[in-house]
């Protein structure tokens, strides 16, 4: 992740920890007076090696492990799990389940999109809508709170199933918290497209072509600002979506303020999908029983998490504890267009290009491997690896 | 925004209570799903020990004394719990709850995170059991 085109030019360095953002990440811009040159960004700082410590659980606790990948986004990680190991087992998950966990899902990227239209707009300076926006979220956590028993990591899932029933009391509940958020949505949209001091800081900024998008990989409300085609909750339809779809949505802007439309239309298409999961709930059983061991086998599942496309890759060995566990979430996807979005723009504009992708920074503790050539080959023993970051380091020095 | 509006806004805004409640003077009640405090009940537990296999935290240790006589001691380490309620959906015999009321947990010293739940001469002989056990410890090494 490096475009640093004039390594001669004055860089300022940011982070691990600054005031900008609540968690770490490392930047370095490159200059030039007030405008950024190019960009450098280091990730990683919260790496927990939640991968490999998924090989020394069982699948079962699994899922509470990997439900805690991310704060936000908890319930998705659980459900991309679920579906993989369902799948793995051969297990068929009733309906019912299936459309409980789709309105858990969507009261998730209700609360998810909230969290990043008041953290967007703090960074642009408009304290105002952060604190109207935040307040408002409170209905959909209390929602989540009343329905799961928690405001985060609900733990709505088991392997097999759901937790969980929607009663009629609950569903009055949630049609009446949907219902008010719907009409603040629309005062939302009205301010973050007609706001002028707003719209100032947003119009015309990061302005990111279809092409850059596909080029660089991005995922979700991203790349669908930009006018990328792109939602596996339409394109490959998981859980119930058959039966309660969404439409997608999109902007061909590709700036900045094409990324608020964006995730702001996305909260009433999850409003749509509440009121008809809740309209037409299937009746039946809410779990079935999971196997304790799963044969040899492997399998990838992918979700529309609230910032994209999240994909877990799940390879079982006959035990119950999985072989190997990869995820991939969507901020790394959608990390590589911010150095080549920087440049040209002024510093002040650097905390509201990076939220504009909607980083989440506990996502990002994931390895990448980028495949070379075959006969490139790249293969380096720990001798060597050492060394290696012994000549860095006395470089750095000199 | 229209200035309109926005006096509108700020004049029903002047006039309207604070969002926040003064915890802990204002107390909201706890939603009836809540997952708190575990609670044991000892009547109808087999003794499996599902309970402790499927925590992903290792907050439950079921201690078998007597298997026949069912005389089994379940600590629970509240410090390590998530709260996650599988334990809950593992037993078979439904002897496992979590408490939408005890939820206020924090404390200052370390023992009250750890609760043994069971028939008190149960505890008792499970700590006589232990306390020569620890003792002799430090000598050894």
């Amino acid at each position: 992740m490096q475009k640093n085109d004039q390594a001669d030019k004055f860089i300022i360095p940011i982070g691990p920890q600054h005031p900008a953002l609540k968690e770490p990440g490392h930047f370095e811009f490159t200059v030039d007076g007030e405008i950024v040159t190019g960009a450098t960004i280091r990730l990683g700082y919260v790496h927990r090696g939640i991968e490999k410590a998924t090989e020394s659980r069982t699948w079962v606790q699994n899922l509470y492990l990997l439900e805690r990948v991310c704060g936000i986004c908890s319930h998705i990680h659980a459900t991309a799990y679920c579906l993989g190991v369902e799948r793995l087992a051969g297990l068929s998950v009733p309906p019912r389940a299936q459309a409980i966990r789709e309105l858990v899902v969507e009261l998730e990227r209700i609360h998810s999109h909230m969290l990043w239209l008041g953290v967007a707009a703090h960074e642009a300076g408009f304290d105002t809508l952060f604190m109207y926006s935040w307040r408002d979220r409170e209905t959909v956590m209390d929602i989540l709170e009343g329905l799961t028993g928690n405001r985060v990591h609900y733990s709505a899932n088991i392997l097999g199933g759901v937790k969980i029933d929607v009663d009629a009391e609950q569903t009055k509940t949630i049609l009446q918290g949907v219902d008010f958020l719907e009409k603040r949505t629309h005062h939302y949209l009205d301010v973050v497209t007609t706001d002028s001091a707003f719209v100032q800081r947003t119009a015309g900024i990061a302005v990111m072509s279809k092409a850059v998008a596909e080029h660089f990989g991005a995922v979700g409300p991203t790349a669908r600002a930009s006018g990328v085609t792109q939602d596996i909750r339409i394109d490959a339809p998981y859980l119930a979506y058959e039966d309660f779809p969404v439409e997608i949505v999109l902007d061909t802007a590709g700036d900045l303020k094409a990324r608020f439309v964006v995730r702001v239309q996305e909260l009433f298409q999850s409003y749509q999908v509440i009121r008809a999961i809740l309209d037409k709930l299937p009746a039946g059983e809410l779990a079935v029983t999971m196997p304790r061991r799963i044969k040899e086998n492997e399998t990838i599942s992918r979700v529309e998490a609230p910032r994209g496309e999240l994909f877990y890759y799940l390879k079982s060995n006959g035990t119950d504890k999985p072989e190997r566990i990869k995820i991939r979430t969507p901020s790394i996807c959608n990390f590589g267009t911010v150095p080549a979005l920087a440049a040209g723009h002024q510093l002040a504009d650097m905390p509201m290009i990076l939220a504009g992708i909607d980083p989440c920074f506990s996502c990002n503790d994931r390895m990448v491997t980028i495949h070379r050539p075959a006969d490139d080959s790249q293969t380096w023993t720990w001798e060597m690896l050492r060394q290696y970051g012994i000549s860095y380091y006395r470089e750095k020095e000199r | 925004m229209k200035i309109g509006v926005m006096i509108s806004d700020i004049m029903r805004s002047l006039f309207r209570r604070p969002v926040t409640e003064k915890y802990p003077f204002e107390r909201r009640a706890a939603p009836q799903r809540l997952r708190g405090h575990l609670i044991w009940n000892q009547e109808k537990c087999s003794g499996c020990g599902m309970c402790s296999k499927d925590c992903p935290a290792q907050a439950i240790e079921l201690i078998t004394l007597d298997k026949a006589n069912k005389r089994f001691v379940l600590r629970y380490h509240i410090d390590r719990c998530a709260f996650c309620a599988q334990c809950v959906q593992s037993c078979r015999f439904k002897c496992l709850q979590m408490s939408n009321n005890d939820w206020e947990l924090a404390a200052l010293k370390k023992e009250p995170f750890t609760i043994s739940y069971g028939r008190e001469e149960d505890i008792a002989a499970l700590v006589g059991k232990l306390i020569p056990a620890d003792a002799v410890t430090p000598e050894k090494a």
